[in-house]
């Protein structure tokens, strides 16, 4: 069995994951997605059963898997996994026809015709780029004044990335929102955010601790996990006035090192014993 | 039957395309990209039989064809056709996936690794961003001081996008290229497009002719274009010295102007023939969920079942 794992600068999550690999004594190669040239026609990284990705880099990750794929390597997660993650419009859209209950969403392409979603669907509202993690460029904007300053510096922003307006409904979470882990069809882990600020992400200061994973969590974290195509993925779920549970946004490639102390989890373990069980699948991915 | 023609500004290419509609006595309804909003939520089926996407901005044409799709709207092109074509790492490994001849091409993430690979396959290569179109930022690198001074700027230039570097073999083609159109199963003109530049887009200055289409390139085109899904594809294809046809790249929304003076063929006509046949062919690949239920209706403007102001 050959494994390989695609990182970049290695994070505690990614030194978790090598811990967890030699305690169950499984060889693996550590590629640096920095240094390796992949010839499109021979995918140059073959010879693996497996290659877990976790790459820095959304756009590493992304085509890295795609070139493997096409030459039959499988990855954690999939090429098309990372797609639709990757992007918070494909998200979106996978959730909404999969029946996932999540935010109300619009989508334009000019300011113009952006200016009149946000209008319609009333404020507050938030934009987000479509790509994009760790909480960056997100905006809550509260009326007509802060949508047209922010809508003009995306357009000087320019670029690919800055010319689709994603436009979503604010929902007044409770100082917190719930993140799960999936692994497979096991919601493994969740935890509180919780933060004063709307932008919950613990990189931008919230504080984990840990969620009981409810029947009503586990279901919603595995549908939408079962949406975007299964793997490892973290899901962002939001707690509305009304009881409701919404998923925001799925991540491909996961941090999680401050979930395992609040519950007690060895997520990368399970991360680990799941890439395990793609090596060993004889076919298909 | 009813038909859109998704478009941001209108060129001379969606004038002619306008013109062989009316010939044909086909209503259709122009929507302006730039004023449709999208409800995603809104799974509902939609009411075209078929939109022709001819916007500008590839990523419109992007989305706006996958949010189509889901809603089992038939676009030309699809959404995998777009997404293929307008991504040059997708479209080569779609065209080697398919035996498709294409230049030696590799890809690397990071400025160090690119320049190795750079010198790997000797130069002079070409840099391409993967996503791009009318041969903006392409680099033809001859040697190594190039090679660093381009890969710096195309660092600076990068806005977070940690975009991959597209390494390409140079190839020596005799002050021309050629590009084709492919429409459904049939080549259906083929110029050559004259230049004392390496770069041949007639938007950079290339001069069409007409091309006869030998079966050569007639196989050649038509195999690029099954290789990304088919659909209305114009295929750009190099000569080697040694002889070999090389497919380098393939447009999911061609211009065509310049090749409708040169060949005097109807393209136009010829496209949206294609357009009517699929909007009658039956879709059996969609899977669709008939339960959920949208909170949102459709409003008495609806458009391309987005909004339009």
């Amino acid at each position: 069995m050959r494994m390989g794992i695609l990182c970049s600068r290695l994070r505690v999550e990614e030194k978790l994951l090598f811990e967890a690999l030699r305690k169950r004594e499984t060889d693996y190669e550590k590629i640096d997605d920095r240094q390796i040239a992949l010839g499109l026609a021979e995918g140059s990284l073959g010879g693996y059963d497996v290659v877990l990705i976790r790459c820095l880099s959304h756009s590493h990750a992304l085509y890295a898997a795609k070139v493997l794929n096409s030459h039959g390597v499988r990855t954690v997660n999939t090429y098309d996994v990372i797609a639709a993650c990757g992007d918070k419009l494909l998200t979106t859209l996978a959730l909404a026809k999969n029946g996932v209950p999540t935010l109300h969403t619009m989508v334009a392409f000019t300011p113009e015709s952006a200016l009149a979603a946000i209008e319609e669907m009333g404020y507050p509202v938030v934009l987000k780029p479509l790509h994009g993690s760790w909480g960056r460029l997100l905006a809550k904007i509260n009326d007509r004044d802060a949508a047209e300053a922010i809508l003009e510096h995306k357009h000087t922003l320019g670029g690919y990335q800055h010319s689709i307006f994603y436009i979503q409904e604010y929902i007044e979470k409770p100082g917190r929102d719930v993140r799960s882990f999936v692994v497979g069809d096991e919601t493994v882990a969740a935890i509180y955010r919780n933060s004063s600020h709307w932008i919950t992400n613990t990189a931008r200061g919230a504080k984990a601790s840990n969620c009981p994973i409810t029947p009503e969590i586990d279901r919603i974290s595995c549908a939408a996990a079962q949406a975007v195509g299964g793997g490892v993925v973290a899901i962002d779920i939001l707690e509305a006035p009304d009881g409701r549970l919404l998923v925001s946004e799925v991540n491909h490639t996961p941090e999680f090192r401050n979930s395992i102390a609040p519950t007690g989890v060895d997520i990368p373990g399970k991360m680990i014993d799941y890439v395990l069980e793609v090596a060993a699948m004889k076919s298909g991915r | 039957m009813k038909i859109g023609v998704l478009c941001s500004r209108v060129r001379l290419e969606e004038k002619l395309i306008f013109q062989a509609l009316r010939e044909r006595g086909v209503g259709f309804e122009r929507v302006d990209v730039r004023q449709v909003i999208f409800d995603l939520n809104d799974v509902q089926l939609g009411d075209y039989n078929v939109v022709l996407m001819r916007c500008l901005s590839h990523s419109c044409a992007l989305y706006a064809a996958k949010i189509l799709g889901e809603r089992g709207v038939r676009t030309v092109n699809s959404h995998k056709i777009i997404a293929t074509c307008g991504d040059k790492i997708l479209t080569t490994l779609a065209l080697l996936e398919h035996g498709v001849p294409t230049p030696r091409t590799v890809i690397a993430f990071d400025k160090e690794s690119a320049l190795v690979a750079i010198e790997e396959m000797g130069y002079p290569v070409v840099l391409k961003p993967p996503v791009g179109s009318w041969g903006r930022l392409m680099a033809k690198l001859n040697d190594r001081q190039a090679a660093e001074a381009v890969i710096e700027h195309k660092q600076a230039l990068d806005k977070s996008q940690h975009a991959p570097f597209y390494i390409q073999d140079y190839i020596h083609k005799p002050g021309r290229d050629i590009r084709t159109l492919v429409v459904g199963d049939e080549t259906v003109y083929a110029i050559y497009r004259n230049s004392s530049h390496w770069i041949t887009n007639t938007a950079r200055g290339g001069r069409a002719s007409n091309r006869p289409i030998t079966p050569e390139i007639d196989c050649l085109s038509r195999a690029a274009a099954m290789a990304v899904g088919g659909g209305i594809v114009a295929v750009d294809i190099l000569e080697a010295p040694d002889g070999r046809l090389l497919v380098s790249e393939v447009n999911h929304t061609p211009e065509f102007h310049g090749a409708f003076k040169a060949t005097g063929i109807d393209i136009a006509g010829k496209m949206v023939d294609y357009i009517l046949w699929s909007a009658e062919s039956p879709i059996l690949h969609l899977r669709r969920r008939e339960t959920s239920a949208s909170s949102v209706e459709p409003s008495s403007h609806s458009t391309i079942q987005g909004r339009e102001r």
